[in-house]
């Protein structure tokens, strides 16, 4: 842990002297694009003009090229037009990029500060809902497909073919399909087709959209189902049911309504998973205990999905939507602060996520 | 006792990676027939080649994250088994520092910088794509070089490796051919799956954004049309738009199909891909027990 810990605090350190470096000491402005000019008309570009539509001014660094550069009048003449053309495209550009160009101040730092918040609240709520939703799916689609294995088995000498069985399993397909869709849906594109509808520019809106859209919920929750099958596959559980831990996933409560043994529907609901008595509550502890380590890529992606709604629906006054607008405008320095920030909370979504690794590898590893 | 060779027909019914295949390339196949039936020409070939380099750049990526990860794994585990301890420290370092910064922002940052190159003529045609791909790979390949590591370290405390090496054969042919070719490779096609769907999101998204929100400073018409950049467009737009007046006018529902047929098949080839290639990986994953 102390290596890694080190290794985080290393690579925030890095990081940081490198943007904050870039930001404070970088000059910016020369990467502003300019028109094409020759290296003279170039060099000269700085000469001091008040007026570039000033004729008597055009006709004094006229006079003053010739003094100094005789014998070459035509050369003159044009580099001194280029030189004015050039002083109208800066004295134009500056006119049009007035009210966008910000350079980063106290003030500025504030509302960044505000949208930087919002972001790490949304994103928190987002990851705590992620994290409960997954475990939640792939155990509810665990149990399930172990209460059916254990039915077929059970009405195998007799089976009964019913039309209507038939019927409620299409439909019952066909909507899977179409929950998956919604599921693999980027953000952007379940968000354009209700916007009409309804308003998806409020924080709710967009916690909603982190949670069902880019296939986040999808693919994590059939990770956690992965690593519970490979789990029941192993020897310990048939250790377990030689010591009389309860196997059955469809097995009823007892006569006095003792859930030891049982998994319920609110065992499986509960945020925090325990099925007491069971075998599959070692099952899950140790597929659990797989799962914290991918938590770290599953926040990266997350943070992926969030900037890619903010971005994608231009929903203003947020942190992501405010970088995007920012490097429209090529205000730089603001956007690598964004960036650094972004950097930050990945940063340290990793050190809590090792911390946590660490602290629940200490209890199963000697 | 020799086994019966499967039928073409019955390993698409019995395999489940095969099976999403088929439907992804007669899903693909229906709506084109569609679309040359209902919509016009020029939008059709806006489509046609959204479509087309969006698969040829995402086909680019896997490629790339496929050169990079081999490399930069082979070149980790020789610097540890050397006991080359700064090397193999600093390229730890830096894999984590680019594993530290979301892949949106660094691929949306370097099809800036791309868009610019582009706007001066430094680079253009085919170059554009190759340089897409590769920087989209440098955000991607991080997970692959995790996979191969694993591999390499889970087959190193086997018995077969020092009976290998005592044998003399060198760990560079243990490595590559033993390790990663004969013992990984399923593993690391079925990654490789993963990737290409990765690919196809991030891809989407970024030119999707990239056309929303920077057209005016990012010129996008130098830069290939891609599925993203298409849903990005005006009319694509309104197409999903009326998607939502449908959710409260079913009977708008059939006008859906002809009038709004260019932003409706973007944003079906767009979810349509990214499902069957899930799909397409889950589904090897269990055919190989992965």
């Amino acid at each position: 842990m102390k290596s890694k810990l080190t290794e985080h605090i290393l690579g925030l350190i890095f990081v940081s002297i490198i943007l904050l470096s870039v930001i404070f000491f970088f000059d910016f402005d020369s990467l502003q694009s300019s028109s094409p000019a020759s290296s003279e008309a170039q060099l000269l570009s700085g000469v001091p003009i008040t007026n570039v539509n000033d004729p008597f001014q055009q006709q004094l660094l006229q006079n003053v090229m010739d003094i100094y550069y005789p014998g070459h009048k035509d050369k003159n003449i044009k580099t001194v037009r280029e030189i004015f053309r050039i002083r109208e495209d800066q004295f134009n550009q500056k006119l049009q990029s007035s009210h966008v160009h910000e350079k980063l101040s106290l003030s500025k730092l504030l509302d960044l500060a505000g949208m930087y918040l919002k972001f790490l609240v949304i994103y928190v709520i987002v990851m705590v809902l992620t994290y409960y939703g997954v475990q939640t799916i792939a155990v509810w689609r665990f149990v399930s497909k172990k209460r059916l294995f254990e039915h077929r088995l059970a009405h195998e000498a007799n089976p009964q073919k019913v039309p209507a069985r038939k019927i409620s399993r299409f439909l019952s397909s066909f909507f899977k399909v179409i929950a998956y869709m919604i599921l693999f849906s980027p953000a952007y594109v379940i968000a354009y087709s209700i916007r009409t509808e309804f308003n998806t520019d409020s924080s709710i809106f967009m916690i909603l959209l982190g949670l069902i859209s880019n296939g986040l919920l999808v693919m994590y929750s059939n990770k956690f189902y992965a690593f519970l099958v490979a789990e029941s596959r192993k020897g310990y559980v048939e250790a377990g049911l030689v010591k009389n831990l309860e196997y059955r996933y469809s097995f009823p409560k007892d006569r006095h309504g003792n859930p030891c043994g049982t998994i319920d529907w609110k065992s499986i609901v509960r945020p925090v998973k325990q099925f007491k008595c069971h075998i599959f509550d070692h099952i899950f502890r140790n597929a659990h205990y797989q799962y914290l380590s991918t938590i770290k890529e599953q926040a990266s992606f997350l943070i992926t999905g969030l900037i890619i709604i903010e971005m994608a629906l231009n929903i203003h006054g947020y942190l992501n939507y405010e970088m995007l607008r920012q490097l429209l405008y090529k205000n730089y320095d603001i956007v690598l602060t964004i960036v650094l920030g972004i950097f930050y909370t990945v940063k340290f979504t990793e050190i809590i996520t090792d911390f946590i690794v660490h602290r629940e590898s200490l209890k199963y590893e000697n | 006792m020799k086994t019966e060779k499967r039928s073409f027909l019955l390993s698409i019914f019995l395999n489940k990676d095969h099976r999403w295949a088929m439907i992804w390339v007669l899903g693909v196949a229906v709506l084109g027939i569609w679309d040359i039936m209902f919509l016009n020409k020029p939008a059709l070939l806006r489509v046609t080649n959204g479509f087309i380099n969006t698969i040829i750049i995402c086909l680019l990526v896997v490629i790339f994250t496929l050169i990079l990860s081999w490399g930069l794994t082979l070149g980790l585990h020789f610097f540890q088994y050397r006991k080359i301890r700064s090397g193999y420290i600093v390229l730890t370092f830096i894999l984590n520092l680019v594993r530290s910064v979301p892949q949106i922002i660094g691929v949306l940052l370097s099809y800036v910088i791309i868009a610019a190159l582009i706007t001066r003529g430094w680079i253009g045609g085919a170059g554009v794509f190759v340089l897409m791909a590769f920087c989209m790979s440098v955000f991607i390949f991080m997970e692959m070089v995790d996979l191969m590591r694993e591999r390499i370290s889970h087959f190193t405390k086997l018995d077969f490796y020092n009976a290998m090496k005592v044998c003399g054969i060198s760990e560079k042919r243990i490595i590559n051919s033993d390790i990663l070719w004969k013992n990984s490779r399923i593993h690391i096609f079925n990654k490789l799956i993963s990737v290409f769907g990765s690919a196809v999101f991030l891809q989407c998204s970024v030119d999707f954004i990239i056309s929303v929100g920077l057209s005016t400073g990012v010129n996008t018409v130098s830069m290939p049309v891609t599925l993203g950049s298409l849903l990005a467009k005006m009319d694509s737009k309104q197409d999903i738009l009326a998607i939502g007046n449908t959710l409260f006018n079913p009977g708008y529902l059939p006008q859906l199909f002809m009038q709004h047929l260019q932003g409706l098949t973007v944003a079906f080839l767009i979810v349509f891909s990214l499902f069957c290639i899930y799909s397409i990986s889950n589904g090897y994953a269990e055919r190989h027990r992965l």
